[in-house]
């Protein structure tokens, strides 16, 4: 069961307009460890610049896992975590990728310093999406079925809905391939569907008059 | 393979998936509201001020030092040769300052022949065994990588420390593990397999015969053995014996039947009709959450059987666009991993990001 994962970066980039993707792709690494290596020689502003780039992304990853009001302070702990080690980290041009995981342990984290986490509801999700009178307390019941979607598909669809990213830049930031953004956005917008829509009097997501 | 580009058999055409993956096309009014609606969520906020940044300078001055006085560099080697020679004829232990901070926490623990004892902590080193007996526990730190509880009557080795791969090997007892470290970092060895952290907390056992079994309590867990691998989600376990290695993942609260089938079929020299009979216990025994199980069983039961487990899992868990039969019966392995996002677990690409060989018997190496 072993592929590696070169292989599969590979087999799916095969879409058109693929070759341009590789080059941004790759350009945006070479300036990340550009960045990396200015930040571990002590520019503080290289390491601003990489998290004005990678903040939203963090903040997404989080966002899939935390309670909202949680998230800001780990968005912090995470960039100051990875400051910290910046030093270990040995590809340079995969920075997004090592921070992303580190994000994801933080979360992890959280829950295993606080309460289980079924316990762990934020107040806002709280709320009976069918008693939805108010447009933040619908985004509350919408964010709240996110979240209880797959892990596989949660994380993508934050990052696509609420911190606006699109697919080639949650791609790019989070070191995953497009062909799995893809399909992670595509069967989770489906999945989010059908969860809102068998929900009585949910209210959304309804056609927005153009 | 599913690209995402071509949305074909069953599913149907999203309605604008374009304009989900890159905002491009004609815009669909739903997404549209979704962001709307959604993105008062979204960070914002300056950049805050990190703290002062101090560089490692030692090692450029040295190289910048060589460049110009190459005599420097050539006496420089000479005493390198010299020193390694020396301390190859001393036959001194190998060790550095890096290790494991080691507490006591009840009885005797011993790092070699020395005890821990009252509130001191030692430090566990590369190449060194911690070892507690029947009345003894203790725990191991390490600040960039994690904690570990250890029960009584355990013996284990610290085997590699430093940037990028921690690797401890269990030889027996009980670990309570929680990392922090990045996934793919922190490897422990047993007899008859290598645990790799994916992010998680979990409890690791090794009997005397070599036989283990890894508990996940959060995140998950990979358990390999050269090409054979287990993925172990929070809630499930994985038994691993000597010159099989990793069985099948299970999640404990299923039933006894499954359980008994499962170990049966794992690591009982069976027949090819016990095994065929076991397998259909196990089939007929499943719950939606044991889709776990049947997506492994997929590359583990006999190329006959397969397509049994295929039908059995394909009723419980639906397979998305892209997972065709003929792709699971080859084991075409993107097809298998596009099931497995799926199951709802965890994103496997995590794990395929991070993938190496962790393979081999591990010998102490010091850090670099």
């Amino acid at each position: 069961m072993a592929s590696r994962p070169d292989d599969s970066v590979e087999l799916l980039m095969t879409g058109p307009g693929c070759r341009s993707v590789r080059e941004q792709s790759a350009s945006e690494a070479s300036e990340d460890a550009m960045l990396v290596d200015a930040a571990r020689d002590g520019d503080r502003a290289a390491f601003g610049r990489l998290y004005d780039q990678y903040a939203r992304m963090v903040h997404g990853v989080l966002l899939a896992k935390v309670p909202l009001a949680e998230v800001d302070d780990l968005v912090q702990d995470v960039f100051v975590l990875a400051l910290s080690r910046l030093a270990a980290l040995r590809e340079t041009g995969r920075f997004g990728a090592w921070l992303a995981a580190i994000a994801r342990n933080r979360a992890n984290d959280y829950h295993r310093r606080s309460l289980p986490e079924d316990q762990l509801v934020d107040d806002t999700s709280e709320k009976d999406i069918g008693n939805c009178g108010d447009q933040e307390s619908q985004a509350a019941a919408i964010l709240d079925a996110i979240r209880n979607l797959p892990a596989a598909y949660r994380e993508t669809l934050i990052l696509r809905l609420v911190e606006g990213m699109t697919g080639p830049e949650i791609a790019a930031r989070t070191g995953m391939t497009h062909g799995s953004v893809r399909v992670n956005l595509h069967r989770g917008m489906q999945q989010l569907r059908a969860r809102l829509s068998s929900i009585p009097n949910s209210n959304g997501p309804q056609q927005e008059t153009k | 393979m599913d690209t995402g580009n071509n949305q074909t058999g069953s599913e149907p055409l999203a309605r604008n998936d374009e304009y989900l993956w890159d905002g491009s096309g004609d815009p669909d009014s739903e997404i549209r509201k979704l962001e709307r609606l959604l993105g008062r969520f979204r960070h914002h906020g300056p950049v805050p001020v990190f703290p002062k940044i101090v560089p490692d300078r030692r090692w450029q001055f040295l190289r910048w030092r060589m460049r110009r006085f190459p005599a420097l560099a050539t006496a420089a080697a000479v005493a390198a040769i010299a020193a390694v020679t020396f301390l190859a004829y001393e036959r001194k232990p190998a060790v550095t300052v890096v290790g494991w901070d080691v507490s006591r926490l009840a009885g005797t623990p011993r790092i070699g022949r020395n005890t821990i004892s009252g509130k001191e902590t030692s430090r566990l080193r590369i190449g060194q065994i911690l070892e507690t007996d029947q009345q003894s526990r203790a725990s191991l730190r390490a600040k960039d990588t994690g904690h570990i509880e250890v029960e009584q009557s355990t013996r284990l080795r610290l085997m590699t420390m430093g940037a990028g791969l921690n690797r401890i090997a269990l030889d027996r007892g009980t670990i309570h593990v929680h990392i922090w470290a990045p996934p793919g970092q922190f490897v422990v060895d047993t007899p008859s397999a290598v645990t790799v952290d994916l992010g998680c907390a979990y409890t690791l056992q090794v009997d005397d015969s070599g036989a283990g079994i890894v508990r996940t309590s959060l995140g998950w867990v990979g358990f390999k053995l050269n090409h054979h691998e287990s993925f172990i989600p929070a809630g499930a376990a994985c038994a691993t014996r000597p010159k099989v290695g990793p069985g099948t993942p299970y999640f404990e609260d299923a039933s006894a039947t499954f359980r008994a089938a499962l170990a049966r079929f794992d690591f009982e020299d069976s027949t090819p009709q016990q095994r065929t009979d076991d397998l259909a216990i196990l089939l007929a025994a499943s719950r939606q959450r044991d889709a776990l199980t049947l997506w492994h069983l997929l590359t583990r039961a006999e190329e006959g059987q397969r397509v049994l487990v295929y039908e059995r899992l394909r009723g419980l868990a639906p397979p998305p666009a892209g997972v065709t039969k003929d792709g699971i019966l080859r084991l075409d392995q993107p097809t298998l991993d596009l099931w497995w996002n799926e199951l709802g677990f965890d994103d496997i690409s995590v794990w395929r990001h991070w993938e190496r060989s962790w393979s081999g018997p591990g010998k102490p190496v010091l850090a670099k």
